[in-house]
C-alpha cells in the first residue's frame, strides 16, 4: 500500500511550483460554491445564471501541495460568441492550466455533458465533478458511476456536494493524480462527411503549424466557422469548408450524449418532480404576478416592521454609547471642539448608519432566500409580459431586483443581457431602484413625519422607483429606432431548500460591505460635514449659519425651493449623499441633531422646524422622492462608467437623473400643496 | 406550426429553427436543436413559455417561440420515443 508520504514525495518530484487547475461548467451548476468550498473564499453565489462574470483565483492546499484554482464564468459551450465564452476559452487553453475540473449539475446531466464533450476535445486532463447528486437522489434517479467514466474516455468522475463540502478531498486527490497524465484520447465520430473534412484539415494544419498540439480540435472549430480560431491560426480552407458545419457537429455531440444518458441514468421517467408542481402555481399565468408582488410586499413589510422594532434597541445602545463617550471626554482634558467633532460629527454620523443594520439584515436575508431557492430566475418569466411592454425582456428585471440590494452588482449583472441596447437601457433604469443605502433615508423621514403610516410611505418609494424605471424604459422604447424586443431566454433551475451557508455568506458579505462603508466613506464624510459646519470664512464659527456649509448650501436653495426643500442644510445633505446614500442621513443628523443632544426623532423635527416652520410630511416625501431618483452614489457611477465604457453616456445619465429627480420632487410638492 | 402555438403539457419535436444566428446558436448549445423533443410546461396566453428540454427548463419569449418550428408528438411512453428516435438516427 502506498502511504500518504510516498504519494506526496512522488508528486512533489514531478510538480512545477504549484498545480494550476481551472474550474469550468455551465451557469448555475455550483462552480462558485465549489470554488468557495475549496479555497475558503467568500465569493458571492446566486441561484440564477450569470453571477461570475470575471475569472477569479484562489488556492487550495492538499497534502501540503498548493493547488491554484481559477473560477471561470458559467458557459454552455466553448464557442466564442459571448464575452463569458471568450474569457473561459482563453483561460482554459492557457498553457498555465494543467488540468480542468469540469463541474456538472448531475440533476441536468444531459445538457451539462455538452460542455464536457467540448472540454474533452481540448486535450487537457479533465476531472468530472458530479455536483448536486443529492438532488438526483431526492428525485429518485440513479447515475451509473461505472459506466459514465467509461463512456467519457476514462476520465475520473467524482460525486461531490459543493454545498455540504462532501467529496472535496477525493476531488483534490484526483487532481494530484491526474493533472500530469496525458489524457486518453476522446474522439466523437462526426460521421463520414465531417470526418473526411477533419482529416483533410488536419493535414493542412499540421503542415502549416507543425508544433500545434490540438490539430483535431482546431479542425473541428474551423468547420464550425469559429472566428477566433480562424484569426489565430489562419489557413486557406475555402475548398474544404464551404459552409459552417456547426449544426451537424452539435447534433453529433448531442446524439452521443443521448446514448450516454440512456445508459447511465436509471429511473428517468418515474419521478414527478416537485419543481413542476411548484411552478404550476408560482409561474401560473393568473397567479404568477400577484404572488411575486405579494412576496415583495411581505419582504418589505418584514424589513420595516421587524427591522424598525429591532432598530429601536440599536438606538438605545447608541444613546448609551454617546452618553458614555461624552462623560469620558468631559472627564479628560480635551478641548470642546474635539468633543464636538467626536460626538456630533463622528458618533452621530456613523452611529446613525449603524442603527439601520436590522432593517438591512432582513432585506438581504430575504433577497438571499429568493435567489438561493431558485425563485429569482422565475421572476424573469413572470415579469416578461410587463417588461415586454417597456421593450425589455423579463431577464432585465433580475438586475433590477438586485438593485434593491446594491446598484453596483446590479449594474454588473446587466452583462448577462444579450444586446448592447438592452444593457444600456437597463443601466439607465437600475439607479431608480431603491438600493439598501436609500432605505435609511426612507426610514428616517417616514419615521419622523408619517407616524403610523411610516412603513407604507417607505414602501411607496419602492413602488415609485420601479414605476419610474418601467416608465423610462417605455419612453426609451417609444423614442428608440429599433422596436424589436429582445426575446426572453433563461434557464430555470430546480427549486431547492435555501442553503444556510450560502445565505450566511451572502448576508454577511453585504453587511460587512455596509459596515466598511460606515467606517470609511461615511466616517470621512461625517468629518468633512462637521468641518464645513464649524468653520466659515471668518474661522471657527459658533453658529452653523455662518459656516462654509451654509454658504455653499444657500447657493442651491433657490433651486430646491420649488420642491419644498429650500434649506441650505438639505442642499448640503444631498450633495454629501453622492458619496454614499446613507450619508444623507448621517449628514442630516449631524446638521440637525447638533448641540450635543442625542437625536431622538422629536428633537430633530423641532430642530428642522426652528428653521422651516412649515416643514411637514409633504416636504419629507419630496425629499424621499428626490433621494430615490437623483444621481446614484459615487461607486455606482464609477461602475456605470466602467461597464458602459462611455464617459458621455455616464455624464449624460447623471445630468438626466438630477433633472428627473428635481422634476419629480417639484411635481410631488406642488401638486401635493394643492390638496394639503 | 411554431412552438408559440404549443399547448401546455403537450410534447413536440423541433423541426427547424428560424431565428437570428446568435440566438439559435445559444439554443443549440442549450440542446434545443432539430429533432430535439420539448414539452410545454407552462405558458402565458400571449407571451412567454416554460419548456422542458433535455432535462432542464427554459423560459423563452414570444419572438423566439415564433421562430421554432415544431411537429406534435403522439403521446407515448417517454423512454420508448427516445430509443425509437436514436434508433432512427443510427
Amino acid at each position: 500500500m502506498t502511504s500518504n508520504a510516498t504519494i506526496k514525495e512522488t508528486i512533489k518530484e514531478t510538480i512545477k511550483e504549484s498545480i494550476h487547475v481551472a474550474l469550468a461548467g455551465n451557469p448555475n451548476c455550483g462552480k462558485t460554491t465549489l470554488f468557495n468550498a475549496l479555497t475558503g473564499a467568500h465569493l458571492k453565489v446566486a441561484n440564477w445564471p450569470g453571477v461570475t462574470v470575471e475569472k477569479k483565483e484562489g488556492t487550495a492546499v492538499y497534502q501540503d501541495i498548493p493547488i491554484t484554482l481559477t473560477d471561470t464564468p458559467g458557459i454552455y459551450s466553448l464557442t466564442s460568441y459571448t464575452i463569458e465564452e471568450q474569457i473561459t476559452r482563453q483561460c482554459l487553453m492557457d498553457e498555465e492550466i494543467d488540468a480542468i475540473i469540469n463541474i456538472v449539475d448531475a440533476s441536468s446531466l444531459e445538457r451539462n455533458l455538452y460542455l464536457t464533450m467540448q472540454l474533452l476535445e481540448l486535450g487537457k486532463p479533465v476531472i468530472l465533478a458530479l455536483n448536486m447528486m443529492d438532488i438526483v437522489e431526492e428525485r429518485g434517479l440513479e447515475i451509473d458511476l461505472h459506466r459514465l467514466p467509461e463512456m467519457l474516455g476514462d476520465i475520473p468522475v467524482i460525486p461531490i456536494s459543493a454545498i455540504k463540502k462532501k467529496g472535496l478531498d477525493i476531488l483534490l486527490h484526483a487532481i494530484l493524480h491526474h493533472y500530469a497524465n496525458e489524457p486518453h484520447e476522446f474522439v466523437i465520430d462526426y460521421g463520414p462527411l465531417i470526418e473526411s473534412k477533419i482529416d483533410k484539415l488536419s493535414v493542412i494544419m499540421s503542415a502549416r503549424y507543425p508544433t500545434h498540439s490540438l490539430v483535431r480540435w482546431h479542425a473541428v472549430k474551423l468547420l464550425e466557422d469559429d472566428e477566433a480560431v480562424k484569426s489565430d491560426h489562419p489557413v486557406r480552407i475555402t475548398d474544404i469548408v464551404n459552409k459552417s458545419y456547426e449544426k451537424e457537429i452539435i447534433q453529433a455531440k448531442y446524439a452521443y450524449i443521448e446514448s450516454v444518458i440512456n445508459e447511465v441514468i436509471l429511473y428517468q421517467d418515474k419521478v414527478k418532480k416537485s419543481t413542476d408542481r411548484a411552478d404550476h402555481i408560482l409561474t401560473s399565468p393568473y397567479f404568477g404576478v400577484p404572488i411575486f408582488l405579494a412576496i415583495m410586499g411581505l419582504i418589505f413589510f418584514f424589513t420595516f416592521t421587524i427591522g424598525d422594532w429591532l432598530k429601536g434597541y440599536f438606538e438605545v445602545l447608541l444613546e448609551v454609547l454617546t452618553g458614555a463617550v461624552n462623560n469620558l471626554l468631559a472627564a479628560m482634558p480635551v478641548s470642546d471642539w474635539l468633543v464636538s467633532l467626536i460626538v456630533d460629527g463622528i458618533i452621530s454620523g456613523v452611529g446613525a448608519i449603524l442603527t439601520f443594520i436590522p432593517n438591512l439584515a432582513i432585506l438581504f436575508l430575504a433577497l438571499a432566500i429568493l435567489e438561493d431557492s431558485g425563485y429569482m430566475a422565475r421572476v424573469a418569466y413572470v415579469m416578461d409580459g410587463i417588461m415586454g411592454k417597456a421593450g425589455l425582456s423579463g431577464k432585465a428585471f433580475l438586475p433590477m431586483i438586485l438593485g434593491f440590494g446594491c446598484t453596483v452588482p446590479a449594474i454588473m449583472a446587466v452583462r448577462s443581457l444579450e444586446s448592447e441596447r438592452d444593457r444600456r437601457r437597463t443601466m439607465i433604469i437600475i439607479p431608480f431602484m431603491s438600493c439598501s443605502a436609500k432605505l435609511p433615508v426612507y426610514v428616517l423621514f417616514s419615521g419622523m413625519f408619517f407616524g403610523e403610516y411610516a412603513g407604507l410611505a417607505a414602501f411607496s418609494m419602492y413602488i415609485l422607483g420601479v414605476a419610474c424605471a418601467v416608465l423610462i424604459a417605455k419612453a426609451l422604447h417609444i423614442l428608440g429606432k429599433n422596436k424589436d424586443n429582445e426575446s426572453l431566454l433563461i434557464e430555470l433551475p430546480e427549486y431547492k431548500r435555501p442553503n444556510f451557508r450560502t445565505i450566511r455568506i451572502f448576508v454577511g458579505d453585504k453587511l460587512r460591505h455596509y459596515l466598511t462603508k460606515a467606517g470609511t466613506v461615511i466616517f470621512a464624510v461625517s468629518i468633512v460635514i462637521w468641518l464645513l459646519l464649524n468653520f466659515g470664512p471668518g474661522g471657527m464659527v459658533s453658529n452653523p449659519a455662518d459656516s462654509y456649509g451654509a454658504v455653499i448650501g444657500r447657493a442651491l436653495v433657490p433651486l430646491l425651493k420649488p420642491a419644498g426643500l429650500g434649506m441650505w442644510q438639505i442642499a448640503i445633505a444631498l450633495i454629501s449623499g453622492i458619496s454614499a446614500k446613507e450619508v444623507v442621513v448621517s449628514s442630516f443628523i449631524v446638521l440637525f441633531g447638533a448641540n450635543g443632544q442625542m437625536n431622538t426623532t422629536g428633537s430633530m423635527i423641532d430642530q428642522i422646524r426652528l428653521i422651516a416652520p412649515d416643514f411637514g410630511a409633504l416636504n419629507a416625501y419630496a425629499m424621499m422622492v428626490f433621494c430615490l431618483l437623483y444621481v446614484p452614489c459615487a461607486a455606482a457611477v464609477g461602475t456605470i462608467w466602467k461597464e458602459s465604457g462611455s464617459t458621455r453616456f455616464t455624464v449624460g445619465l447623471m445630468v438626466f437623473q438630477v433633472a428627473f429627480a428635481w422634476l419629480a420632487a417639484v411635481l410631488v410638492y406642488q401638486v401635493g400643496s394643492l390638496f394639503l | 406550426m411554431t412552438l408559440f402555438e404549443g399547448i401546455k403539457d403537450q410534447e413536440y419535436e423541433v423541426r427547424s429553427l428560424y431565428i437570428e444566428e446568435k440566438t439559435s446558436r445559444r439554443l443549440q448549445a442549450l440542446g434545443l436543436n432539430d429533432g430535439t423533443r420539448v414539452k410545454v410546461l407552462n405558458r402565458k396566453k400571449n407571451g412567454a413559455m416554460i419548456i422542458a428540454v433535455r432535462g432542464t427548463r427554459l423560459a423563452l419569449g414570444r419572438r423566439i417561440l415564433n421562430g421554432i418550428e415544431i411537429i406534435p408528438l403522439p403521446e407515448i411512453n417517454d423512454s420508448e420515443t427516445v430509443s425509437m428516435k436514436s434508433a432512427e438516427r443510427r
